[in-house]
């Protein structure tokens, strides 16, 4: 690719603005690896609030993490482009911070940026035809010597490793597994329900007190914590899953924590002693 | 590696989970996260334990017959936390319908809680389900 070449050459005709910053972030890669993530992660915003001023209602806090997180919820960003948006806001958020950032990284990213702008140009002009090519990764601006190359190679081994833990905490997370067939297990499990529900009917199964759950349903969780009856353990419970919550929490960031540092620590190696 | 024990238990919180779910026809996002949650933080599985509990082998093969004969042979507090669980995704979305209370109900029964102990596990439902649902301003 040419200097004056750009994958994002179709962005200008739905969003000029997200579109040059699109080609900054590219200008970039090679020369500038920390400026291109804060470009892409200022594009990822630009996006984000596009889309919740076009496609969501009532007041959406104006965080990127939470903006994303209120579209995805909304069904309005699909799980795959969040994660790539999340990715894009992540390493952003670490260069902002002061993490070098290695161009294997920012390159995944920007190619991550080139497959979401596709999506993103579909999703806010409907019917809109946009067909990506195969994404060409920039050429450096001098020839890349072999140590580098080495240590590039090195970079990007670990990124996809990284990428890979994310993936698996993920899945971990969600309800059911990566190659499940939602749509047939909900089936299996909806008319399993409905046999048991026949069943233990017209065995006359006693049923739960409806009532109760839908009043503590109802109810405030300070009206909870006050009530005679299960106040004191509710705040007990409420301090045990705050504990434990906090803990899976930390260990997460501390996980991100040392991704950073892994990264970091591969970048020091090609500094002169 | 997880024994064979916590892949069962795994097994049983995931299905009664989605069960619940299911159950209450709609499926916000907010459940899905809440599921790994509650299992990790909660029920204190791992995320490899959470991750092997959904292959095909393990949960495919699982009638929800298999789900309450095995939360009634579970240890007492596990079998609860199970149930505070599972009402906890009912409480998610703020509604509970038909078969949400059937399920609630047969699992309550499977375990053979007492009125005031399922009246405790709806209370600690409730509060959690405060803490897992994401607020707009969390992330």
């Amino acid at each position: 690719m040419s200097k004056q070449e750009t994958n994002f050459e179709f962005l200008g005709r739905f969003d000029k603005r997200v579109a040059q910053l699109a080609k900054q972030a590219e200008e970039y890669v090679h020369t500038d690896p920390d400026s291109c993530m804060f470009k892409l992660r200022l594009m990822v915003e630009t996006m984000a609030k596009k889309l919740t001023n076009l496609q969501m209602r009532g007041d959406i806090s104006q965080d990127l993490g939470a903006m994303l997180g209120a579209l995805e919820r909304a069904g309005v960003v699909s799980r795959r482009q969040a994660d790539g948006m999340h990715a894009i806001r992540r390493d952003g958020n670490a260069a902002v911070h002061g993490s070098p950032t290695p161009v294997p990284t920012a390159m995944r990213r920007l190619k991550d940026a080139y497959r979401i702008s596709g999506w993103f140009c579909k999703r806010i002009k409907k019917g809109a035809k946009v067909q990506l090519d195969s994404f060409v990764p920039p050429e450096p601006p001098t020839p890349l010597n072999k140590e580098t190359e080495a240590l590039h190679g090195k970079i990007d081994a670990l990124e996809e490793s990284i990428e890979q833990r994310r993936l698996e905490t993920r899945e971990s997370l969600l309800m059911f597994g990566p190659q499940e067939n939602v749509d047939e297990v909900t089936r299996r499990i909806t008319e399993e329900l409905k046999a048991l529900d026949n069943v233990a009917a017209a065995a006359g199964e006693p049923m739960i007190d409806a009532d109760f759950v839908a009043l503590v349903m109802a109810m405030d969780l300070e009206q909870i914590e006050e009530d005679p009856r299960h106040g004191g353990d509710s705040r007990q419970a409420r301090r045990e899953a705050e504990q434990q919550l906090e803990s899976i929490k930390n260990h997460l960031a501390e996980r991100e924590e040392a991704f950073m540092a892994e990264r970091t620590y591969l970048l020091e190696q090609r500094e002169p002693t | 590696m997880p024994d064979r024990d916590t892949h069962d238990l795994a097994t049983l919180w995931f299905l009664s989970a989605r069960t619940m779910a299911i159950a209450g026809e709609d499926m916000p996002s907010v459940q899905e996260a809440a599921t790994g949650l509650y299992a990790q933080a909660i029920i204190g599985l791992s995320e490899d334990e959470c991750r092997i509990a959904k292959d095909a082998e393990h949960i495919s093969n699982k009638t929800l017959i298999d789900c309450l004969s095995g939360v009634r042979r579970l240890p007492r507090d596990l079998a609860e936390k199970i149930l505070t669980g599972v009402m906890m995704i009912s409480y998610s979305d703020r509604s509970m319908k038909p078969l949400e209370v059937r399920w609630a109900s047969m699992l309550a029964s499977a375990i053979e809680v007492s009125p005031d102990d399922f009246q405790r596990c709806c209370v600690n439902a409730r509060i959690i389900a405060s803490m897992l649902r994401p607020s707009e301003q969390a992330q």
